[in-house]
Parts: structure tokens; sequence; C-alpha cells
């Protein structure tokens, strides 16, 4: 029997099947990659009666609450309730995404201990399925914009290049403390408590005008500043985003996603002794 | 890594020799001096206290090594049936578990050419709140067919799990062998180049089990290269050209069946001391 491998090295190489990088292993699983998001999308409010509407109620209520606490604050703003949800539907992309991809491994881990499977799709499927309920929230919000009289723009049309960025910087940040969950479980404590102060942190039912100054410098290191006005000038203000903010946060999110991506490909072979 | 090398036992496994090999042909599976390592203390859940705790104490202890597998080599050619026998806890479903990609090996490497079906946990992420047909295409895809694929193989996977009636019925309102059914009719639904089994299930009733063993043997008429892991040793010998004896990890004898079980019968036999 010859070896035509004199100097074997660490590492499985599957012909055909599994040999290539990360991503093409990626790309060869999409099919489960759409399995995971139709049963996210689906089971999520399986056997409850309003089902769907939930995703779109639970940022409602949030904004009808808002509204009431701050209106007297911030109401001198045209459209509060609209500049409240923009904002609140694309934060739920985030911290929903986030929070849900941070544990995705973990909780997966009987898949993992038993079956081949590459997994970064656990976050992937994570961030996709919120980026899917995104769109469908659409629709109502949609019909919220007429109920309130406000106006369409032509430049919605760039709605697609925030969503874009706030799901690469949400896969980002999942990727990254998903894979130092497996190792630490208490991540996710720490990240839902910050993820809170965050929450706070950026102008969601605020204007960023009132940001002290001294303290202003904290929304150019916040991708999620830069993602949220973007998506809100379109539906909110009937403008293009503010290229200045957007390109920058653009960049920190893509930054993000790679530093993510390559620490959590660096650890995924540890993860079988550890889920 | 190469230091790592180093440290291993010069452990050289029998090489095998392979009576049914055709000539020219390369092995569908190599395995080349796999050594699966674990650190005993370390391979647990930590808290971030309590690697305060250690980082504070300092690093007194030598961690504990533990070696699953160590320095195992053999290969199987087309057509072949290896059988892997040894005592419970010797490394044979960590070694099934490697070949399917579940864990990667610490040193050494592992081949595999073609496609793998892995009959080793039936029915892994199974959802129960799903229905049979969502499941199918969900474990499906999670053994890596695409949708055509399966839209193609559905009628057949459902007809073989003899779960026409129920398919559209949520899995958590199946008996255990109905879900055992359904695993295994979606895994063998396939032209594997390799098939792994671990232990020769015993799904369903004595029917269905008439029907798995039908499987099997077309498997074997068709020349599909199997690994299969047993304590049955009547069976290793009945089905196995080849065996491998694992023993603490390493391989203590590999050869043809008839000789590997032998050996392990007569170690197995003689009085342990």
């Amino acid at each position: 029997m010859s070896h035509e491998i004199s100097a074997p090295q660490p590492g499985l190489y599957l012909a055909d099947h599994r040999s290539s990088g990360p991503f093409l292993t990626l790309v060869r699983y999409r099919e489960l990659l759409r399995q995971l998001v139709i049963r996210e999308v689906k089971l999520r409010y399986k056997r409850s009666v309003l089902g769907f509407a939930w995703t779109v109620l639970n940022p409602l209520f949030a904004m009808a609450i808002f509204t009431m606490v701050f209106s007297r604050i911030f109401g001198e703003r045209p459209h509060y309730p609209l500049y409240v949800i923009t904002a609140l539907l694309g934060w739920n992309v985030f911290s929903l995404g986030t929070s849900r991809g941070l544990d995705s491994v973990v909780i997966n881990g009987p898949i993992i201990r038993k079956v081949f499977v590459p997994k970064a799709i656990f976050p992937i499927a994570a961030i996709v399925s919120q980026v899917v309920n995104f769109v469908f929230s659409l629709v109502p919000l949609f019909l919220f914009m007429i109920l309130v009289g406000a106006g369409f723009s032509v430049h919605l049309l760039w709605l697609p290049i925030p969503l874009f960025g706030l799901a690469c910087f949400a896969l980002g940040v999942a990727l990254l403390m998903g894979a130092l969950n497996v190792f630490f479980r208490d991540v996710k404590y720490f990240y839902e408590a910050g993820v809170l102060a965050w929450f706070y942190a950026t102008p969601i039912f605020y204007p960023p005008e009132i940001i002290p100054d001294k303290f202003k410098f904290l929304l150019h290191v916040n991708p999620m500043y830069a993602l949220l006005e973007s998506l809100r000038a379109p539906i909110y203000r009937g403008t293009a985003p503010p290229l200045e903010v957007l390109i920058p946060g653009l960049a920190l999110s893509l930054a993000t996603l790679a530093t993510g991506w390559v620490i959590f490909h660096r650890l995924e072979d540890r993860f079988i002794h550890y889920v | 890594m190469s230091q790592l090398v180093g440290t291993l036992d010069t452990v050289n496994p029998t090489e095998l020799s392979l009576p049914s090999a055709q000539a020219g042909d390369s092995p569908v599976l190599a395995v080349e001096n796999l050594s699966i390592r674990l650190l005993l203390h370390q391979e647990r859940t930590r808290s971030l206290r309590d690697s305060a705790i250690r980082l504070l104490r300092g690093r007194t202890k030598k961690r504990d090594e533990f070696w699953p597998l160590r320095d195992v080599s053999f290969s199987v050619d087309p057509g072949e049936i290896l059988g892997i026998i040894g005592a419970n806890g010797a490394g044979k479903s960590t070694l099934l578990k490697v070949i399917a990609g579940v864990i990667p090996p610490s040193v050494g490497k592992v081949v595999v050419r073609g496609r793998i079906a892995p009959l080793i946990e039936l029915g892994a992420g199974f959802d129960s709140f799903l229905t049979g047909r969502e499941n199918i295409f969900l474990y499906g895809s999670l053994l890596g067919f695409s949708q055509k694929e399966l839209e193609r193989r559905f009628d057949r996977i459902v007809r073989f799990a003899e779960l026409e009636e129920f398919i559209d019925v949520p899995l958590m309102n199946y008996s255990v062998g109905m879900s055992a059914r359904l695993g295994f009719a979606i895994a063998t639904d396939v032209e594997p180049d390799l098939l792994l089994i671990d232990e020769l299930f015993s799904v369903g009733d004595a029917a269905f089990q008439k029907k798995c063993e039908g499987r099997m043997e077309s498997f074997k008429a068709k020349g599909v290269t199997i690994v299969l892991v047993s304590h049955n040793l009547k069976l290793i010998q009945a089905t196995c050209q080849t065996a491998i004896w694992l023993h603490h990890g390493q391989v203590a004898a590999s050869g043809l069946a008839d000789k590997v079980v032998a050996e392990y019968q007569k170690f197995s036999a003689a009085p342990s001391g």
C-alpha cells in the first residue's frame, strides 16, 4: 500500500465533500441554512394565535410605550412614533439576531456532537432569520406610514444597504460572542447586560442631538448609530442615508464581521470538546 | 503540532494486507497516524471565575493528557468491508466520528474519497416540533443533500419508513420506532461511497429489521465500502473481510477478519493480570 502523503499534516481532508475552506463548505450547505431559517421563522410563533404578527406587534408595543413616556420631551418631532419604530425594527435585527446567534452553537451541541456540520451555519441562520423578519415587517410598517400620513420617498431603495450592514455587523458580533460562549458560558450573561446599555447609548427613542458634546464621539465608534440613522433616513426623513455616516458604519461592520469570522474558525475545531 | 508528533509512542500498526484490493485503486478511506488528544481537566465548560482562580493559583498541575486514539493507521479499499472490534472505551465510536468529520484529528489525517453516509446517530438534528415531512428536509440537508435530491427521494423515503399516513404529523407524536425508521430511511436512501455503521441498528420491529438487512445486502451487492463497528464478533466474521482490533485507542491487530477476531477472543479469554 503506497501512501502518497509521506508527512501527514493534522486535519481532515474529505475529497469532494468538505476539503475546501470554510466559506465553500458553507456554500455547499446552503440548503441546510435555508432549512434552519425556515425552522426558526416557522417555529418561533408556533402555538401562538397571532403567530407572525408578534414580530410586528412587539416593536409596536415598545413604540407605544416610548411614545407615551417620551412624547412630552421629544414630542415636537413630527411623526415621533415613526421615528422610534424604524430604529426599533433595525435594532431588533441586531439584538435578537446576536442573542440567538450567540447561543446557537451551544444549543445545537447535540447536532454538532453527532454529525459533521459547518458550525458557523447556526449563527448565520440566526441572523438571516432576523433579516427575514425585518423584511416581512416592512409591510405593516408601510401600512403604518400610510396611516400616519408619512410620505414615501424614492430613497426607500437605499434600504437594502444599511440592512446589509446591519446583518454583517450582527453576524460579526454573533460569531465572536458565539465562539467565546462555547468556552465561557458567562459571555451570554455579560452580553445581555451589555446589549441593554448599548440600547440606551444608541439614539433609538431619542434624537442624537441631546447627547452631551463630550460623549458625541461614542456615536462615531458605534456602528449601530450609523446603521440605524441610515435606515431611518429613507423611511422617516425621506432622504438618502447620510453617506458620511453610512460609509464608516459599513466599514466598521465589515471589519467586525471579518474579525468574528476569523476568530470563530480558529476556535471551531475545539468546539466539539466543549458543547 | 509537530512537537506533538514527537511525543507520540512509536507504535507501528500492522500494515493491512487486503485480499480484495484491486491493484491501482486508491483507497476510499485512508487513516494515517491518527491521534486524538484530550486535555482532561480542560475539556470542560469553565466559567470565567474558574479560569480566574486557575490563573491566580498558577498552573501548578500538569495537564492530564488523554489519548482516545493514538497513532491509528489503516486504509479501506473500494468495496471492502472493514470491521472494528474492541472493548468498551477502546475508541471505536470515536474513530467513526473522526472519519465522519465530527471530531477533528489532533495529529495525523483522514482522507475520504467520496460521499459518506454516517449511520452513527440516526436522526441527529430531528426537530420534534416539525412534521415528518419537514424533518426529512432538515435532516437530509444536514447530511448534505440538496433540496432537489430530497424532493426526488421523498416518496421513496416515506414508503421505506412506512410513514405515509403520519408524514404531516409533528415528530413529537411519533413513537421511538417511527423516528428511528425515518432516520434510517433518510440516511440510507443514498448511493454512498463509504458507509459508517456503529452497532447494527435494532430499528423497529422484526419486519422492519428485515428491510434494513435487505438494504444492507443491496449496498454490499453494489460494492459500497463499509466500516462497521460492532461487539458482535459473529457478525464481523460473517460480514467483513478485514478487521481492526482497537485496544486503549491503539491498533492491537489488523488484517483478515477471522484472524483478528481470533486474536481478540484469545486476549479476552485469557485471565487478566
